[in-house]
């Protein structure tokens, strides 16, 4: 079996939150040696729970730390070393890490590196064909934002998500989760995978400046062009189709379940008809063609949504597509764990955690892509808070025990967090009857089979 | 001018779609060579209006010309045996092909991965669909709203009590590219060390699902699905009306509760009622009243500028045209101009992100329909002039 293309690439992946977090375990199961480093002081925010970082079955659990979902899924398969990066001593050590790594991942605020002497003119006196990778909400260097706070939740705003993301001609709307910070995962994979290959044949490092804020406007092209040269500010038109129809979100049985279909053409019109048992709606006035059934759109909807209403969502499906018709089902974060397309993707995949972390199986997903010649899978759990600091400082540095122990002494480095308290997952009956969760099944492990 | 990154690799986009040609144009903007290959009747996206001036005229999509810069491109039929046998003589010399035809069209050519990479075992081929290759959808059809409806996008986007939401624009397609543009150049960092090829799967309904990290990991950690927002006592971290637009404020950054207090003036959100994070919760109709009645008259410009002072997580909802005048994205060069032959000078939106030691080139417009096809057929491929008159004759590019 070949080797996985990152393999002996050693990445320092000095990052929080959702972006580069998740780049870094990405990484992890293309084969790269990613080490999460994190202040004994400044343990990363997805260790603290809530509701969407649960604690496993709802116990916090005395190792909190390491224990949320979203902790879970971001970091696997990385190694940990805590480093008080606020003291020159961490810093030091962290400058050692560097000579001795391929790959700086980080995401502070610009000024931050720089005002440690950590910034890529500096870590390339350190390592001279280093590659930093910097995630910030707008991008080093001059502009007026550069130094502004932001996050993904914010930032929808500002780079034009909301603003073409809504119910037909109704208030801008946020996608239901941070959205932006994904651009900048995959960005940084893409960088990487780039700036490696640059290296290896010019010897050369790199410095990627990704700017999450940028990323987002990029993915909205056809909107910069159309305000370009035709001054259009575009609207919002919910789930329609810019030029075809019918297109949209219809109820159908079952709480909460929804079918969306997407007519693309004249056949697919006629075969929808059909299908709804309708076939003199084809040639109805309103509807004869793709200009009335835009006009017409609600209408249109209202005797689609009559007739889903009656029918199951995944029969919905297979008829319309065996029609020739676009159609789907609307997912949850629960149903996606039992369909069959999903299941034969190998797409979640089932994580076994060791038995003193008192966590069990768990099922996290995988990766968006498969390489015909190179199986990959998660490749361990995400790691104990500090669990790599005796291995790196001590094998790696070739730091001797008493200088060991005055790190520890001293709190440069920490196997438990010293600062932060767990936020505990509300509990599932009454996060329900708050609406703050949509479904709950206290029987979900047995419909998993993990325990 | 200085080589990019991916300097000397060679690409065919065979991509007729917005995820295919992001993916390339991607490739391309890092210093890959791109060569597009289309049918000669020209690739769907030349197709997809906006048009410039509302000219339908397949060299005026404003979803082509963007999403094919810094490209060359020529036609060929690929459903005809010559352009078939001219595909695998120009796949031979390249280092990466990506596509994103139905699964199985490759192979009803005779074009499949396994056909392409005997001759060249080091080849890369990226193939980017709704589905992936694979599984009992994978003959299913796509589209936008089919790959965010199957990906948990859509279950937690909208409200609670009105139907499920799509994201607006083709996003999820950009995605796609964005994605399958990740995995490729990884795949080719690992093929030159190890000389190994790689058929490389993109399916983008997982694409779109793997940033859903707290949807999903939610229910096998307690049983729980993630609901969408409530249409009461939720505005706030959701876009808020002001004078002249909308606003979004999220607690936390550098800024305490007393100075998102302060920033409102609003002493009321003092109270514990407020000032919880876990009594937020339920008075979340109470505190959107606040808040909205305290912007009301305020306009968005003032009110951004103020909340950067204060260290506070705050956006505001921004029009394209205000994008296109922003003046962060002109000191990141965002925006830059090409002549293109057809329509002109024309500004688009450039680089994906920065690179200190290859800096960023708009070095062509997108190709029109065939523009090389002299360069590479006869120059590049050897074809006499008789000869390539004869391909032209027979349709075949």
């Amino acid at each position: 079996m070949p080797k996985l293309p990152l393999e002996g690439i050693r990445i320092i992946d000095s990052t929080y939150v959702f972006a580069l977090p998740y780049a870094g375990g990405q990484l992890a199961d293309l084969g790269a040696e990613v080490i999460k480093i994190e202040g004994p002081g400044r343990p990363d925010i997805t260790r603290s729970g809530g509701l969407y970082g649960s604690f496993p079955d709802n116990i916090t659990g005395e190792d909190w730390w390491n224990r949320p979902s979203t902790y879970n899924l971001l970091n696997r398969g990385k190694r940990s070393l805590t480093l008080d990066m606020g003291s020159e001593r961490g810093r030091d050590l962290f400058r050692e890490m560097v000579s001795v790594s391929d790959i700086v991942m980080e995401n502070f605020t610009p000024r931050v590196m720089r005002n440690w002497g950590l910034d890529y003119p500096n870590l390339k006196k350190i390592n001279p064909d280093i590659i930093l990778v910097s995630n910030t909400g707008y991008g080093h260097g001059s502009g007026p934002y550069s130094g502004y706070p932001a996050q993904a939740t914010t930032q929808e705003g500002t780079h034009g998500h909301c603003w073409v993301t809504g119910y037909v001609d109704d208030e801008p709307s946020k996608a239901g989760r941070s959205f932006v910070d994904f651009l900048s995962t995959w960005s940084a994979v893409f960088a990487i995978g780039a700036a490696l290959r640059y290296r290896k044949n010019t010897g050369k490092g790199q410095w990627v400046d990704i700017s999450m804020y940028q990323a987002g406007a990029m993915f909205l092209s056809e909107y910069l062009m159309d305000s370009i040269v035709n001054n259009r500010e575009g609207t919002r038109i919910g789930n329609r189709h810019p030029y075809y129809s019918p297109q949209g979100c219809y109820p159908t049985q079952g709480e909460d379940h929804w079918i969306v279909i997407s007519v693309t053409d004249e056949t697919e019109w006629s075969n929808l008809c059909k299908a709804m048992g309708q076939p003199e709606l084809e040639t109805h006035q309103d509807f004869s063609n793709v200009l009335e059934r835009k006009k017409n759109h609600d209408a249109l909807d209202q005797i689609i949504s009559t007739w889903t209403a009656k029918n199951d969502r995944y029969d919905l499906m297979h008829l319309l597509q065996s029609e020739g018709i676009a159609a789907a089902p609307v997912l949850d974060g629960k149903d996606v764990h039992f369909d069959p397309h999903y299941k034969h993707r190998n797409f979640l995949e089932r994580v076994e955690f060791p038995e003193h972390r008192n966590m069990g199986t768990r099922i996290l997903m995988g990766r968006p892509y498969k390489f015909s010649n190179t199986p990959m899978k998660i490749l361990n759990p995400a790691p104990e808070f500090g669990e790599g600091n005796e291995y790196y400082l001590k094998e790696l540095l070739g730091i001797d025990n008493d200088r060991y122990d005055s790190l520890v002494q001293d709190a440069i480095i920490s196997t438990i967090p010293i600062t932060g308290d767990p936020s505990p997952t509300p509990d599932p009956k009454e996060a329900l009857e708050r609406h703050q969760i949509a479904t709950w099944d206290p029987d979900y492990k047995d419909r998993l089979q993990i325990s | 001018m200085i080589p990019g990154m991916l300097d000397g690799v060679k690409v065919l986009d065979l991509s007729e779609d917005i995820a295919g040609s992001f993916c390339t144009r991607l490739l391309a903007d890092y210093g890959a060579d791109v060569l597009k290959v289309e049918p000669p009747s020209g690739a769907q996206l030349r197709r997809m209006g906006p048009f410039f001036q509302d000219d339908p005229n397949p060299e005026k999509s404003l979803f082509y010309l963007p999403l094919n810069l810094n490209k060359k491109g020529i036609t060929l039929n690929l459903e005809t045996t010559a352009g078939q046998n001219i595909l695998k003589r120009l796949s031979l010399h390249v280092d990466i092909i990506v596509e994103s035809y139905e699964p199985g069209y490759m192979k009803s050519l005779g074009l499949s991965y396994d056909e392409l990479s005997k001759d060249n075992p080091g080849l890369i081929m990226t193939s980017i669909t709704p589905f992936g290759q694979d599984g009992p959808y994978a003959s299913y059809k796509g589209g936008e709203i089919v790959e965010y409806a199957m990906s948990m996008v859509m279950s937690i986007s909208g409200l609670a009590d009105r139907e499920p939401l799509k994201h607006g624009g083709f996003q999820a397609q950009y995605q796609g590219g964005l994605f399958a543009a990740a995995a490729t150049s990884i795949g080719l960092y690992g093929q030159s060390n190890n000389g190994v090829g790689e058929h490389i799967d993109v399916s983008i309904v997982e694409c779109l699902a793997s940033t859903m990290m707290a949807t999903q990991t939610i229910y096998p950690f307690v049983g729980a699905t993630q609901a969408r927002r409530q249409s009461v006592g939720d505005a706030f971290s959701n876009p808020m009306p002001c004078e002249d637009g909308w606003i979004i404020v999220q607690a936390g950054g550098g800024a305490t509760w007393e100075d998102i207090s302060d920033f409102f003036q609003e002493p009321k959100l003092l109270e514990p009622r407020f000032s919880e994070p876990a009594q937020r919760a339920n008075n979340g109709a109470e505190m959107d009243e606040i808040i909205i009645n305290s912007i009301k008259s305020r306009g968005k410009w003032e009110l951004f500028t103020k909340a950067a002072d204060a260290r506070m997580l705050f956006g505001l909802v921004q029009t394209p045209s205000e994008l296109i005048d922003c003046p962060q994205l002109e000191s990141r060069e965002f925006f830059r101009e090409i002549q293109h032959p057809t329509i002109g000078n024309i500004k688009v939106p450039a680089e994906l992100f920065k690179v200190s030691e290859t800096p960023y080139q708009l070095h062509s417009a997108a190709p029109t329909l065939g523009q090389n096809n002299h360069e590479i057929y006869v120059e590049g491929l050897g074809y006499s002039t008789s000869e390539y008159s004869q391909l032209r004759q027979l349709n075949i590019i």
